[in-house]
């Protein structure tokens, strides 16, 4: 019955197929603008891990075992919320064309926006497998607990999309919104525990690993992928609840403010 | 709302505030809590109500300033209403001096994303892509950026996607200046070619002979309120009174 009605409802609208026309054309116009292309979006984490394995292994001598696959899997979840967040702050403005001139709805453009991440982060996702799964020497095999990084990523997909809508919709009222957005992103990175030892940085931060959403997302994922662990059941849950209230935060936003972006923008 | 009725408008009011200082960073704000921006109000459009059937051409008529936009946008869905609502049955299209493209997109990505945006699905708009680039007179630049597109050209791919692809309901605003006259001749051919029957348009226009000709019923606007709706002389002629 339910399936009659949705198939119905996806023969007559055209949602389905017009979010997917705009990712690809997003995705399109970030990524095959320049002549690299792809790589660009490779070449971030790897730059990155490598300034990261220097500081963190040789230098200070952490002693993380799998350094690079700990820091892989932490940086393309890290990277995937900040470029659809801070990424995203203007998007009603750079986004006008599209509601400008007819009511579509705006929750359209950011669905279409985020899938666009996602599939720069399939890219990189797939990248870090083969890695790890190859080139990685001494750590756990995939196996069927890594398929709990599906829920732990749609969680991560839910709180970017959550802040995306409360960032754009403050945007609107407040323009420097852009700035305050780096200087938090650039404090929650080392709030989060992306370079330091989870043991390490729940000893000397209690408590953050709750407060910073993205820090849960990363604990899991290294535990189903990296470790062949559960995830930590209640950090799972605790994540969910707490992207689906800035969710519904972002919806209320966007319903009040967001609808008067034609005119204030 | 009855399956007949394309748009219902019931005690729609729009007022804008504008500041006569910035205050749109949280800096400013903040330093300024307790000294909140001076605000001027514009009432853009004042109370009013009406219906629009399916199928039908209503035209809008007023002097510049008198709130004919602001409506527009309000029945198209661009603009929230302050008071009442405004109940669509069906996509919209709002067409001034352009549709809404984006210049970073070709020819060809834009006439796809508008005619998704006004409810086409991907086969129908293969279906149509051809009349649009040959109407718009665009063939050799279908794969180029519309930013390096002159604006006669960026004009003439608007009007071609609005005519070929159109919402459920059209709103032109003041369209037939677009393009040079032979492309104004075939805007107005394609108009007197049946196009706008069986559609639901709502013209605005200056020219009392489109209106005349297009339209079965009128509105005359004047200081932000709806001063007359219904037979399209009678609108015509509050407005040439108005103009003495």
């Amino acid at each position: 019955m339910s399936s009659t009605v949705l198939r119905d409802w996806n023969n007559r609208s055209n949602k389905i197929e017009r979010i997917w026309l705009l990712a690809k054309i997003e995705f399109k116009l970030r990524y095959y603008e320049n002549k690299l292309g792809l790589l660009w979006a490779l070449l971030k984490p790897i730059s990155e891990i490598f300034i990261f394995y220097v500081a963190f292994e040789i230098v200070l001598k952490q002693g993380v075992p799998n350094f690079v696959s700990f820091l892989f899997i932490a940086l393309i979840m890290w990277n995937f919320f900040v470029e659809s967040t801070a990424g995203t702050i203007q998007i009603l403005n750079a986004k006008k064309y599209l509601y400008e001139y007819t009511n579509m709805n705006k929750l359209e453009i950011y669905l279409s926006t985020i899938l666009s991440n996602c599939i720069g982060f399939f890219f990189n996702l797939s990248l870090f497998l083969i890695y790890f799964q190859f080139l990685d020497n001494g750590t756990a095999e995939l196996s069927l607990k890594s398929l709990y990084i599906i829920p732990i990523f749609i969680n991560l997909v839910v709180f970017s999309l959550a802040f995306s809508l409360i960032l754009s919709n403050i945007y609107v009222l407040a323009k420097d919104i852009t700035q305050i957005w780096l200087v938090i992103t650039g404090v929650g990175f080392w709030l989060s525990p992306i370079l330091f030892k989870l043991e390490l940085f729940r000893k000397a931060l209690p408590g953050v690993d709750y407060l910073n959403p993205i820090s849960g997302i990363i604990i899991n994922a290294r535990n189903v992928i990296l470790y062949n662990k559960n995830p930590e059941w209640d950090l799972m849950a605790f994540g969910w609840v707490y992207s689906s209230f800035l969710l519904f935060l972002g919806l209320i936003l966007l319903n009040k403010i967001g609808s008067k972006a034609a005119e204030k923008l | 709302m009855k399956n007949s009725t394309a748009l219902l408008a019931k005690n729609i009011s729009k007022t804008f505030y504008i500041s006569e200082d910035s205050h749109n960073t949280v800096k400013h704000r903040l330093f300024n809590l307790f000294n909140p921006p001076r605000k001027k109000k514009v009432s853009a459009l004042k109370m009013t109500s009406f219906e629009i059937n399916k199928g039908e051409c209503v035209g809008l008529l007023g002097r510049n300033g008198c709130g004919k936009s602001t409506l527009v946008k309000l029945l198209a869905g661009v603009y929230p209403t302050d008071t009442g609502y405004v109940k669509i049955n069906g996509s919209t299209m709002l067409m001034n001096l352009g549709v809404g493209m984006s210049h970073e997109l070709t020819a060809r990505e834009n006439i796809y994303v508008s005619g998704s945006v006004l409810g086409l699905k991907i086969k129908e708009i293969d279906a149509i892509f051809d009349t649009i680039i040959d109407f718009a007179e665009l063939r050799d630049f279908v794969d180029t950026k519309i930013k390096y597109f002159s604006s006669g050209m960026v004009a003439r791919l608007g009007f071609s996607i609005a005519v070929n692809a159109g919402a459920d309901i059209m709103f032109l605003d003041e369209i037939f200046a677009v393009g040079d006259m032979k492309f104004q001749e075939k805007a107005i051919k394609v108009f007197e070619s049946s196009w706008i029957e069986g559609k639901t348009v709502v013209l605005v226009s200056h020219s009392m002979d489109v209106i005349r000709k297009y339209c079965s019923r009128a509105g005359f606007m004047k200081n932000g309120e709806m001063v007359y709706f219904g037979d399209t002389e009678k609108a015509i002629e509050l407005y040439m009174a108005d103009n003495q």
